[in-house]
């Protein structure tokens, strides 16, 4: 893929910190049918539409669909979309987010949180947002210790 | 189109059960079960036991291997362990080194 030089260092910086969506054939799914018990780790997008039960480390993109449920300690990822059932902590680099079938006991943390109505979250929600080093030093952190339930 | 894809870059350390389609890119550790077929392509490296209807070896595997119906060891295949199924195909250019059981 050859692109505009000029533009592309910072360019190639925020798609380095996208989830790779783009690597084609490295897409991964759990059917609907599948039940894995055990440690899931690596490189690519995830799509859960079975049952884990174990750890997830993820540099890409993990979907929790519709019907799929995890029960974890710890889902790190880059991203996460929890459209099914999920028990256990997460903790992304980038965005999470809770779709309206999304049913979730456990901590939340990514760079933006959001819950779309109709979702049900029961937990801690954990969103650092980075000021600028000369408005402020480090992190102000907004967190929000919210036993959200609806 | 299979139902459970475990892509190139993904190790799993488990246990993979499904009464559905199994697909390994990537890596599996521990056991892999499943109804129907179980397809281990080229790149992939299963170090499991492997249960399924159809089995489909391209890559590495390293653990026995029990299929219903049939198992095919493709060209480029590394397979050490022992084969049971009613049916089986050993490809020219696959390595083999196990015992074969044909007697379901």
């Amino acid at each position: 893929m050859v692109t505009d030089l000029s533009a592309c260092t910072s360019v190639a910086r925020q798609l380095m910190a996208q989830p790779r969506t783009s690597t084609g054939g490295s897409e991964s799914r759990i059917g609907g049918g599948a039940r894995v018990r055990g440690r899931v780790q690596g490189e690519g997008d995830l799509v859960i539409e079975g049952h884990v039960e174990g750890d997830l480390t993820l540099r890409g993109h993990l979907t929790i669909a519709e019907g799929g449920s995890v029960s974890c300690d710890a889902i790190d990822a880059e991203s996460v979309t929890i459209a099914g059932l999920l028990q256990g902590e997460v903790a992304a680099s980038g965005p999470v987010q809770l779709a309206a079938s999304a049913r979730v006991r456990g901590n939340l943390k990514g760079s933006a949180v959001t819950i779309a109505e109709g979702a049900r979250f029961s937990g801690r929600l954990d969103c650092d947002f980075d000021l600028p080093q000369e408005l402020g030093g480090s992190a102000r952190e907004a967190r929000t210790k919210a036993p959200t339930r609806r | 189109m299979a139902s459970t894809v475990i892509g190139a870059g993904i190790i799993i350390e488990g246990e993979i059960v499904t009464d559905e389609d199994v697909v390994v890119l990537g890596t599996v550790r521990g056991k892999v079960s499943a109804k129907e077929g179980v397809t281990i392509q080229q790149g992939a490296t299963v170090e499991a036991d492997v249960v399924g209807a159809g089995l489909v070896v391209a890559g590495t595997l390293t653990g026995n291997i029990t299929a219903a119906d049939r198992v095919d060891l493709q060209a480029g295949a590394r397979v050490i362990g022992n084969v049971k199924a009613a049916r089986v195909t050993i490809a020219d250019g696959a390595q083999f080194k196990g015992n074969v059981d044909m007697d379901v």
